[in-house]
């Protein structure tokens, strides 16, 4: 059974961790009527996050494409694909792509919105530290392809 | 971890002679401990640059998101925006709302509900030898501004309002300026229930936050927390039934006054009726579980009793 560096294996654990907020961000945009109540504080304030004209890119909302990335992200990680080598820059690309619409998104709640939304806030901690597992694993990887290869079947 | 040595490194020519026993001399411990010393050193290099190329991205991502928040709370442009100021309801918005014609209310039934009651399973709240509703609500925020019209609708049959007040949702959240109705320092009197109403904060902003207004009392404050999970509105019906949010669509109110929003209750067509005397009902039928279906006027009446098939059993 293929396995990799633990650090492969953590980067897994956090685009799954990222996809189950998405997750539950997505099942939220899409049963809005169940939930229509406010907040104690009117800052840390999700409906307001993720019902405003910014929750979606054209049609498609933007909880879903981030259950779209973390998916990809997750299939990208598991261990079998990380004995792939020309998946490497495809694995930074997307993670970096990622933490840039984060980023994005974080400028937008900040200064469209006026409210923080805590569950986009992990989803964005989980795209950071998702880039940075992708970039140490990749780089152990490349430093030491014999052990890699190795620690990988 | 094991690494192939260089053939370099592995030439005769490097490779010092044994001692006569076999065993290493001393210049091949000296070469050996050099080597590792080199090894050491170059895996640490090898570290640091791996360390660089980790952090460096990381440190630019956090110092980006740190400047942002910098930026906004230096610009004071943060936070929410005060709403129209609170003022007491004019008569004739308070005497259509406490009066929606029977028949009016008959007529719609459930009408535009969207989301029921849920039941409780906890003890009965109790006041006085009678049901107790407990209603906690902010008035900057929009799901309260659209439950209260139809909780005032609702126990105004079982009982009389006093001291209502007008006010706006806040203009900085979603359903803006939602036109409503003010719980804060109004009184209620009934001889069927009980009313506990208390709005934790105005529409106004101060130091960059809504204004307190009122304070629960402890055990209503568990109530809230563990029942109503800390979200407005939050309406504990006798224990028996819960209302956490809006029953109907806020949307259905934007760009209305109050003065608009009370003509409209009587007019069985209006979508405004439709949503917030649909809800009532809903909320009457409740109620009239905690009175015994008392006084009979009410639970009797037809609208009720079609409402009371939309509550679920607790």
């Amino acid at each position: 059974m293929p396995s990799t560096r633990p650090s492969g294996l953590a980067s897994l654990v956090v685009a799954l961790a990222g996809l189950a907020v998405s997750a539950y961000l997505t099942v939220e945009h899409f049963s809005l009527g169940a939930t229509l109540a406010c907040p104690e504080s009117a800052t840390i304030n999700c409906q307001k996050v993720t019902t405003s004209h910014w929750s979606h890119l054209g049609p498609i909302p933007v909880a879903v494409l981030g259950l779209v990335f973390f998916a990809a992200m997750a299939a990208l990680c598991v261990p079998s694909m990380w004995q792939r080598r020309a998946l490497d820059p495809v694995r930074v690309a997307v993670a970096l792509v990622g933490v840039v619409t984060a980023l994005v998104l974080v400028w937008i709640e900040l200064f469209r919105i006026d409210a923080v939304c805590l569950w986009c806030t992990a989803v964005h901690v989980c795209s950071l530290v998702l880039l940075a597992t992708v970039l140490w694993t990749t780089s152990a990887i490349r430093a030491d392809p014999a052990a890699a290869r190795s620690s990988s079947t | 971890m094991w690494r192939p040595m260089s053939r370099k490194g592995r030439g005769p020519a490097a490779r010092p002679r044994s001692g006569r026993g076999g065993g290493p001399t001393g210049a091949q411990k000296r070469l050996a401990a050099q080597r590792a010393v080199a090894a050491a050193a170059g895996a640490q290099a090898a570290r640091r640059r791996r360390l660089v190329t980790v952090l460096a991205p990381v440190a630019v991502v956090i110092a980006v998101a740190a400047i942002l928040v910098a930026v906004k709370v230096a610009s004071g442009s943060s936070g929410p925006k005060s709403g129209i100021k609170p003022a007491a309801a004019a008569q004739s918005v308070t005497g259509a709302v406490t009066g929606v014609p029977a028949a009016v209310l008959n007529q719609i039934g459930t009408g535009d509900l969207t989301t029921p009651p849920t039941p409780l399973t906890g003890a009965p709240l109790t006041a006085g030898g009678k049901p107790r509703v407990l209603f906690v609500g902010a008035e900057w925020c929009p799901y309260c501004a659209a439950e209260r019209w139809s909780l005032v609708v609702a126990l105004s049959r079982f009982g009389t309002f006093s001291g209502l007040g007008e006010v706006s949702s806040s203009p900085s959240d979603v359903f803006p300026n939602t036109a409503t109705l003010s719980l804060h320092g109004a009184s209620y009197s009934s001889q069927y229930l009980s009313l506990t109403a208390k709005e934790i904060f105005s529409n106004q902003v101060s130091g960059g936050s809504y204004q307190s207004l009122d304070k629960l009392d402890a055990a209503d404050e568990a109530l809230f927390t563990s029942v109503g999970k800390n979200s407005f509105p939050f309406i504990d019906i006798g224990g028996k039934y819960l209302i956490s949010g809006s029953s109907y669509d806020p949307g259905v109110l934007k760009g209305k006054t109050q003065a608009q929003i009370a003509t409209a209750l009587a007019d069985p067509s209006s979508p405004i009726a439709k949503a917030i005397d649909g809800s009532a009902n809903v909320i009457t039928a409740a109620l009239c579980k905690l009175t015994g279906n008392q006084p009979a006027g009410v639970c009797s009446a037809t609208g009720v009793i079609a409402a009371a098939s939309a509550l679920p059993s607790g």
